[in-house]
């Protein structure tokens, strides 16, 4: 580019800000920064007549570099960039000042020293646009095709939407047949309905309402076009960046072709293995070939190839009037195309054997997923409750809540659903045997959703008992064969022994199995309790840490099926966001790697919260870290991290970030010392912007400079902090655990600790520098914090560096 | 309890003197499921013990009543409680912890009173009876010797045991 030519341009807020600041001292200074060859003044700069002097300054080639002074920065920033692509200047080469939060309403009581703090503002604002390059846009493919991972209800209903709006999807099942936990569970409260059914595809011409809900078996689902289900699969790895990954994905031999097989039931019949059916508690035997109930989905036949006799038999396979079933399959692994992941996999039942004194391994004591299956009429006693050890009715059945979950030994976490699945079943007994004597032994009752709190009193009213005590052990009476409770009734205070024919565990709810491997391999992270982590909880709770895996269901928490639904559809909508223009479009606003110095070490590529860095061999055998910037999210922390200076942002050079420095530093205009604030753009930066739009004061020494996340920073950056004149330096960022980059504001709270003991070694009070957290409605802290480091400077008297001595 | 003696017997800062007692630091976790109370074997024989009682008075800061009260010298340490608290509350450290406290506090029953001053006065934990003696000579054994007393009343003179015990004789 040639010569830079920058244009300042000055707003005083509707003569506001000229009651506090002396514009014309300003712009006397303004004027002879060398560089400036426009200064403007306006009543505002971000619409109307202000912004066309801009536009035109550009358009008549007078700049090719603005300042403008503008309030609302952030609303301001936009709209005015916006202008100046517009006119035909790189939106980079804008930097925008706010002279009335960050110094004319702050410093409103001393205006003079206000007029000079704002010199001092406009003069690093100039120098750093001086320095300012332009920033391109980068376009990236993004394939409009989704692979779900994990057939249950949220699965299946996230892959719906996206199929419905003719993305492709792909779900891939570890389990031979859709459904998941619901179709195990048979009905789900609080209205008893089948647990099973989903929301008619919008494809389904025979649909007669937009109202009508299917069966997942009957639903017709699996027919949108482009819509494929893989069963029997896991994902192996995955390749590629968001937008267009390639996943592999590994399929176990099904042994039955899922085209041919008509689900006549004649193999089941010849078969000669039987073996207990997990899928039914193991109340019932199934043959080797098998189905889990009447309604499966694929509805084909699966022969359980780890105790089939395959070719030392073969009687289903001349029995079978279709030739569907083919011994010889092989697992095999298919490469997909992907734009995007949504991970499905739900949760399970915690193991209750772990915990030795409840003696899961008694027949009679069961857990919930399988007294679920006792009550579905499809299941293995055809909906009678009975005690698997006799198989005669059970007529005493006592619940035992919260085993393994609120447990400090094993989740510390309440699962949340298990009370109201407890009620479900307690209920759903006493409806068809009411003579059944249930009791629900609890800690606390947990009937928190919408109508679930009726479910409870229709518990009580259908005269269901509750006793407040965990049950500390549960035996069997060798004479009787009954099983015993020991309980506390800790409102009666009554120590109980209470007899049951069956006990029913509810055990915490934990992530599925696998979730460690899927995590890995997706190089997404887990919370402490071993769920998917959301990258934001309130904002973004169906996304992860990476653009393009989402999540959604039970992978983050346990869920109801409602829950788990809802959440469901917002993953599926965030994926149309991220792929539906078919195209990925982001300005580089990214790290670069300065190769001449990077060199064999991976700090960078480690410290990386996004996985955007990797190692590169170079031809002459040396590793140098590469940056995509498809990944890079622009925070800085690589920068932060690098030991020898070889990587910047794009957007905030080195060079850059200490001409602004220097100019904030320029001037003092106070008797104070100069303290300089670094701020990271996010909550440490907006809480100065709120103080000053709060109107709190604090002394004009305080000069602000904001920087991407302050992850970016270096120990180097506050000795040139104190070396620019500065006699202090606060350091302001998110809340430890609140880092809008994750763990950027964490590796600062380290550097300024260390800053501090090479002050200290130094000769420098290791108080002059500090480490603040704070968000956006904190502004009043920041107030505080930037009076009191004031004080504190000058209790320390002027800091006497080197060069003074 | 009446609303008025509880509000009498109330101390606020009672939980506090507890945590900040060695084997009394988990107790603000209970949440009162009575896990301790049915795994107890002296709460199955008689209702003068329930530790997951212990535990809601102490936090409640019914100070007098726990300290005075026979209950907190009734717990047999058999852990069991501990081992199975879904809390990882240490309920038998706990009432270890409010024995200390009572102690100090003069709150001493006289059996444990007796038990310290027979080890004080002869180094042993019981008294040797004639019957005793003559028994050990029936089988062969030596008469007992006087135990080396001093070095222990230094130790528990060093660790302000003494203090405590006379503090209890003299009420």
């Amino acid at each position: 580019m040639n010569e830079t030519k920058v244009g300042v341009f000055l707003s005083d807020c509707g003569k506001q800000l000229s009651k506090i600041l002396n514009f014309e001292a300003l712009t006397d200074y303004v004027k002879r920064v060398p560089g400036v060859t426009l200064i403007g003044r306006s009543s505002e700069f971000r619409r109307g007549k202000g912004l066309q002097t801009i536009v035109d300054a550009i358009k008549d080639g007078k700049v090719n570099r603005i300042v403008v002074a503008e309030n609302l920065p952030k609303l301001s920033e936009v709209e005015i960039a916006q202008a100046v692509e517009d006119a035909g200047l790189n939106p980079y080469l804008v930097e925008v000042v706010d002279l009335k939060d960050h110094c004319a309403w702050p410093h409103r009581d001393t205006p003079s020293e206000a007029t000079e703090k704002a010199k001092a503002m406009l003069l690093a604002a100039i120098e750093r646009a001086k320095l300012l390059e332009p920033i391109g846009k980068l376009e990236f493919r993004a394939l409009k095709s989704a692979l779900v991972i994990g057939g249950g209800i949220a699965g299946i209903q996230a892959a719906i939407d996206l199929a419905d709006l003719e993305f492709e999807v792909h779900i891939v099942e570890k389990e031979p047949f859709l459904g998941g936990l619901a179709a195990r569970a048979g009905r789900f409260f609080p209205t008893d309905d089948c647990a099973i059914c989903i929301q008619s595809p919008a494809s389904d011409v025979k649909t007669i309402t937009h109202t009508s809900r299917k069966c997942v078996y009957r639903s017709g689902f699996s027919e949108i076009p482009k819509l494929d289900v893989h069963t029997n699969s896991k994902v192996v790895e995955v390749e590629g960046v968001p937008g267009n990954y390639k996943v592999r994905i590994e399929k176990r031999p099904r042994y039955v072709d899922e085209t041919k097989c008509v689900g006549c039931d004649l193999c089941t019949t010849v078969c000669p293995v039987e073996v207990p059916d997990h899928f039914n508690a193991g109340l019932k035997t199934r043959k080797a070939i098998y189905i889990n109930i009447p309604s499966v989905y694929p509805p084909a036949y699966v022969i359980d190839g780890e105790v089939c006799k395959f070719h030392e038999c073969t009687k289903c396979v001349e029995v079978c009037p279709t030739n569907a079933i083919d011994l010889n399959q092989k697992s095999e692994q298919k490469t997909l195309n992907i734009g995007a992941i949504i991970v499905a996999t739900g949760f399970q039942e915690f193991d209750s054997n772990v915990i030795k004194e409840y003696h899961y391994e008694d027949e009679n004591v069961i857990t919930n997923l399988e007294i679920a299956r006792m009550i579905d009429g499809f299941g293995p006693t055809g909906g009678k409750i009975v005690r698997p050890s006799d198989r005669k009715p059970a007529k005493k059945i006592v619940f035992v809540q919260c085993v393994g979950s609120r447990d400090k030994r094993w989740n510390e976490y309440c699962s949340g659903i298990c009370c109201m699945i407890s009620l479900k079943h307690a209920t759903l007994i006493k409806s068809v045997n009411p003579d059944a004597d249930v009791t629900i032994c609890y800690i606390d009752i947990r009937t928190t959703g919408r109508e679930h709190e009726y479910y409870y009193e229709r518990a009580r009213e259908m005269g269901i008992k509750f006793i407040k005590g965990r049950p500390t052990e549960i035996s069997r009476d060798e004479e009787t064969g009954r099983l015993i409770v020991d309980v506390e009734d800790a409102l009666l205070k009554r120590i109980l022994e209470l007899e049951a024919d069956l006990v029913v565990l509810a055990p915490a709810m934990v992530p599925a199995e696998g979730t460690k491997e899927l995590a890995k391999i997706l190089s997404i992270d887990l919370d402490k309790d071993g769920f998917f982590k959301e990258y934001n909880a309130k904002l973004r709770p169906t996304e992860t840490k990476l653009r393009g895996v989402y999540l959604c269901g039970g992978t983050t928490f346990p869920k109801d099926a409602p829950t788990a639904s809802l959440h469901a559809h917002s993953a599926a909508m965030r994926t149309v966001k991220f792929l539906s223009k078919g195209k990925l479009v982001k300005d580089q606003r990214t790290a670069v790697v300065n190769e001449e110095y990077c060199g064999d070490c991976e700090f960078c590529p480690v410290t990386c919260p996004y996985d955007a860095i990797s190692l590169e061999e170079t031809t002459d055998g040396h590793f140098v870290a590469r940056v995509s910037d498809l990944l890079c999210e622009g925070c800085g922390i690589c920068v932060g991290t690098c030991p020898v200076g070889a990587i910047e942002l794009r957007h905030f050079k080195p060079d850059q970030m200490k001409a602004q420095m220097k100019g904030l530093m320029s001037i003092n205009g106070t008797l104070k010392p100069l303290v300089l604030a670094l701020c990271c753009s996010e909550c440490g930066g907006t809480t100065v912007d709120s103080s000053g739009m709060a109107m709190m004061k604090y002394p004009a020494n305080v000069r602000v400079m904001k920087v991407p996340c302050t992850g970016i920073l270096q120990v180097h950056h506050f000795f040139h902090a104190f070396k620019s004149s500065a006699q202090g330096v606060m350091v302001v960022g998110c809340k430890s655990d609140g880092c809008h980059y994750e763990v950027g504001v964490q590796k600062a709270e380290k550097k300024v600790e260390l800053a501090k003991i090479l002050l200290k070694e130094y000769g420098i009070e290791p108080e002059r520098l500090e480490m603040f957290n704070m968000v956006y409605i904190e502004g009043d802290k920041f107030a505080e914090a930037a009076q009191k480091m004031t004080e504190r400077l000058e209790r320390l008297g002027p800091l006497q560096l080197m060069e003074g001595r | 309890m009446n609303h008025e003696k509880e509000q009498k017997t109330t101390n606020l800062a009672f939980s506090g003197t507890i945590t900040s007692q060695l084997g009394g630091e988990t107790i603000t976790s209970c949440y009162q499921c009575g896990t301790c109370a049915s795994s107890c074997p002296v709460a199955k024989i008689t209702d003068k013990f329930n530790p997951r009682e212990i535990i809601k008075l102490s936090l409640l800061g019914a100070k007098e009543e726990v300290l005075s009260g026979d209950s907190i010298w009734l717990c047999c340490s058999c852990y069991n409680c501990q081992e199975r608290c879904p809390q990882k509350v240490e309920i038998a450290d706990v009432i270890y912890a409010l024995r200390n406290i009572a102690f100090e506090k003069g709150y001493i029953p006289n059996l444990y009173s007796e038990f310290a001053s027979s080890v004080t006065n002869d180094g042993r934990i019981a008294k040797i009876s004639k019957f005793m003696e003559q028994k050990r000579s029936t089988i062969g054994l030596p008469p007992l010797q006087p135990t080396g007393v001093e070095a222990l009343r230094k130790i528990l003179s060093a660790t302000g045991f003494d203090k405590l015990q006379q503090k209890k004789e003299g009420m």
